[in-house]
């Protein structure tokens, strides 16, 4: 969650330390993530969720285009933009003299699961003349062309080994009767990525702020950064009127704190409801001074800065560590790569409020020239990234709010027209079947949504009997208000303790704000009329039409959110990437014998 | 345990904003959970630390009859003078027995805590599983239930007695016998 809250309960939740949610540049960065993207998102509020990957490569039977030797070869990495555009990413250095080489300069590329991330990749054989050059300078119209191989970032991710094997084609895509051998393309990612520790701080004697009751105190903390300021990476919940306050534990990932010496800045604020909190005191640790504290159950005293240097007023109030322990956190890609997949159904309303089809006014009117409706725009957009994550590719797609061909009004039916079953393979494929029952089913309504969800609840539930590595996501697209929000609630709060995420999408000009509820972002957790409340908030919504020109969409704002929220079910969970427990149980077997 | 129940493991977790005459509790929060039958019953330790929003991380374990309907969580206060009922929660077997979700599924579920005037007194995160089954664990040996792992136990199977092959299951618990 990095947006603002305007809810007093909600602004009083702890913010980051719990999610690996990187907002800082690794320190080793070599410019394929840089500053300037990371001020652009935060200009927009957004907080990036990406993981660092190297990637490193080797090729088998590449061409000999040297006379007397071998081909010199190298690769370069280029990311292919929506425009068409190549950005060059990195290169690896030149291996002399080998058909078969194995590189060993690796190209770092952030990886933003939200996006459909292509990557070209070149290999050319560098003449003689330049082989002392440093491999930057490189003129590539000076060099031999080899061959080209693409793919998307998240096909190597997924992979078992997190290793692909490409076929080299030449300049153009053409294959034709050269074998330009193949490419394999490895990606790891940076360890700090994994390792993380978990912190519970407790203060002692602490100022009172407050006038008529005690200070309302909460921690933040933040990573200092070379050019002298700070940069928040979390804070812990609000303890109400205390002065003497512990805190949940808060889990740090070695992402956020850069590395143990380190120094950051803890500061304590006294939280107030307009906003202006006052600040009690700060002090700056590394998180290896933190682990010293822990053990030496010693305390260290806040300062009041000063605006003269050296005159910092040192404070009564004292900083603790009750515990910390260091440990590992599976990393979204360690849960993909070893086998877990998310699994993509998508839910499109039928109501009359869309308009009828048939006019171009209709939010489902089809354009002959291609031009993608709202349906079709939101369908592509979150298709087309989970698509990679998805192994069999094949999605259930359904309607609700339509009134089908024998006569009544469905909330849940199949967008494909076969009676069983819903699913269709591929984003074409849910294409395909919407447009077959915009023509076969009548619009009509009210809005409901508790019987998809209810659906994709015993669907991912039915899973669950099976295996635990799906993880399920439910697109719903609608243009309007829904008719029964409790219901809707209640079928919410059931899902909430299993695989699923659901992504609300609202198209056209409806007023939205009932929708914002369902998203429980404010800090309220959904209430089912039966008194059970959300085990953890799955819904996310986002109106289409809040998209901004430019490359960020609405909807990636959605796509975002996911692997935070995966994470947090695996882990809640104690479920571990698969490799993980086929190595324990293969070595518990071998105790038992 | 007799043929005719269920052993449900009930990890109770933390509650939320716990008052009592409009202001939130200082400390010494506990739970209990009972049957709807109201044949068994466990409690948890007190809470000293955590004020209005404790933290007891305890497992429970109850044996559930077969046709009970739901368990009631209770959440009590100790203050100087007595022991004050914050609030309860009924939980519907629904809620964590059937279903599409296998059995021994780990549910973690939260619900509304009310007074005894009916009114809103905090929530309860819990977690509950029908079966203590972790790794080896032992096939339950009751009429319904249809485990797919392990090996059959025999004779009684509350923990501390009875035969059980494989890996011990970690229960972390102790009974309160009141």
């Amino acid at each position: 969650m990095g947006g603002c809250f305007s809810d007093v309960r909600g602004g009083k939740d702890a913010v980051g330390g719990d999610l690996p949610r990187p907002t800082e540049p690794n320190a080793k960065n070599d410019g394929a993530h840089n500053d300037a993207i990371e001020l652009f998102y935060r200009a927009h509020g957004a907080y990036p969720l990406f993981t660092q990957l190297e990637l490193s490569f080797s090729a088998s039977k590449l061409l000999n285009l040297d006379v007397t030797s071998k081909s010199d070869p190298m690769v370069i990495v280029y990311l292919k933009k929506n425009d068409g555009k190549l950005e060059e990413l990195g290169r690896t250095e030149v291996i002399l003299n080998n058909l078969n080489p194995v590189w060993i300069q690796k190209v770092s590329v952030a990886y933003q699961f939200e996006m459909v991330q292509n990557l070209i990749f070149r290999v050319y054989d560098v003449d003689t003349q330049y082989h002392n050059v440093p491999v930057k300078t490189l003129n590539l119209k000076d060099q031999e062309f080899l061959g080209e191989g693409s793919c998307v970032l998240s096909e190597i991710v997924t992979k078992q080994n997190r290793s692909l094997t490409l076929t080299l084609k030449g300049k153009n895509g053409h294959g034709g009767l050269r074998n330009f051998g193949t490419l394999t393309v490895h990606a790891e990612e940076t360890i700090a990525s994994r390792s993380a520790v978990e912190i519970k701080f407790r203060c002692a004697h602490l100022d009172n702020k407050d006038l008529f009751s005690k200070s309302d105190p909460f921690l933040r903390i933040s990573r200092t950064v070379e050019t002298g300021g700070s940069i928040p990476i979390c804070k812990t919940e609000v303890v109400d009127n205390n002065l003497n306050p512990t805190w949940k534990p808060l889990c740090l990932s070695m992402q956020q704190f850069g590395s143990k010496d380190n120094p950051l800045v803890i500061e304590c604020f006294d939280f107030n409801s307009d906003g202006n909190h006052i600040l009690i005191g700060k002090l700056q640790k590394s998180v290896a001074d933190l682990e010293k504290l822990f053990k030496e159950k010693s305390g260290v005293n806040f300062f009041i800065p000063s605006s003269r240097a050296g005159h910092e007023k040192v404070l009564k109030g004292q900083l603790f560590v009750d515990q910390f322990c260091e440990k590992e956190q599976f990393s979204f890609v360690d849960y993909i790569s070893s086998g877990f997949e998310l699994n993509f159904m998508v839910a499109v309303d039928f109501t009359g409020s869309n308009g009828d089809p048939r006019k171009p006014e209709s939010l489902h009117y089809i354009d002959p020239y291609g031009r993608l409706n709202s349906y079709q725009q939101a369908i592509t957009e979150v298709g087309q990234v989970i698509q990679f994550y998805d192994a069999d590719k094949s999605f259930p797609a359904l309607g609700f709010g339509g009134r089908t061909a024998n006569g009544t009004v469905s909330h849940c039916f199949n967008l494909n027209g076969n009676a069983s079953e819903s699913e269709v393979v591929g984003v074409e494929g849910i294409m395909a079947a919407y447009a077959n029952a915009l023509r076969n089913v009548a619009l009509s309504g009210p809005t409901l949504f508790g019987q998809v969800v209810n659906r994709a609840a015993e669907i991912a539930a039915r899973s669950l009997s099976s295996n635990n590595n799906k993880y399920y996501v439910l697109l719903i697209i609608t243009d309007g208000i829904l008719t029964d929000l409790q219901e809707t609630k209640d079928a919410l709060v059931r899902a909430s303790n299993l695989p699923l995420s659901i992504l609300i999408v609202g198209v056209g000009n409806a007023d939205f704000k009932q929708m914002e509820i369902l998203d429980a972002d404010n800090g309220q957790r959904l209430e089912s009329s039966t008194g059970r409340i959300a085990t953890r908030d799955i819904v996310q919504f986002v109106p289409m039409r809040d998209v901004q020109s430019g490359q960020i969409s609405v909807v990636q704002g959605l796509l975002e959110e996911l692997p935070g929220q995966f994470l947090s079910y695996m882990r809640s969970m104690d479920i571990k990437p698969l490799t993980f427990n086929a190595a324990a149980q293969a070595s518990r077997a071998l105790e038992i014998l | 345990m007799a043929a005719n129940s269920r052993t449900l493991e009930i990890k109770v977790i933390s509650a939320e904003n716990l008052q009592l005459d409009r202001k939130p509790i200082k400390k010494n929060a506990s739970v209990t959970v009972r049957t709807d039958t109201n044949s068994q019953f466990r409690t948890t330790d007190m809470d000293t630390e955590g004020g209005a929003y404790p933290r007891w991380n305890e497992t429970l374990v109850l044996d559930l009859p077969t046709h009970s309907k739901s368990i009631t969580v209770e959440v009590q206060c100790k203050t100087s003078s007595s022991v004050r009922t914050i609030g309860t929660a009924t939980i519907p077997a629904s809620d964590f027995v059937g279903g599409y979700v296998p059995e021994g599924y780990l549910h973690f579920l939260s619900y509304r805590l009310r007074d005894h005037k009916g009114e809103r007194n905090g929530i309860i995160n819990i977690s509950v599983s029908m079966e203590a089954q972790k790794m080896y664990a032992y096939a339950s040996s009751t009429t319904w239930s249809n485990s797919t792992m392990g090996f059959p136990a025999t004779g009684n199977k509350s923990f501390g007695s009875g035969v059980v092959t494989g890996v011990p299951v970690w229960y972390g618990v102790y009974q309160k016998d009141y």
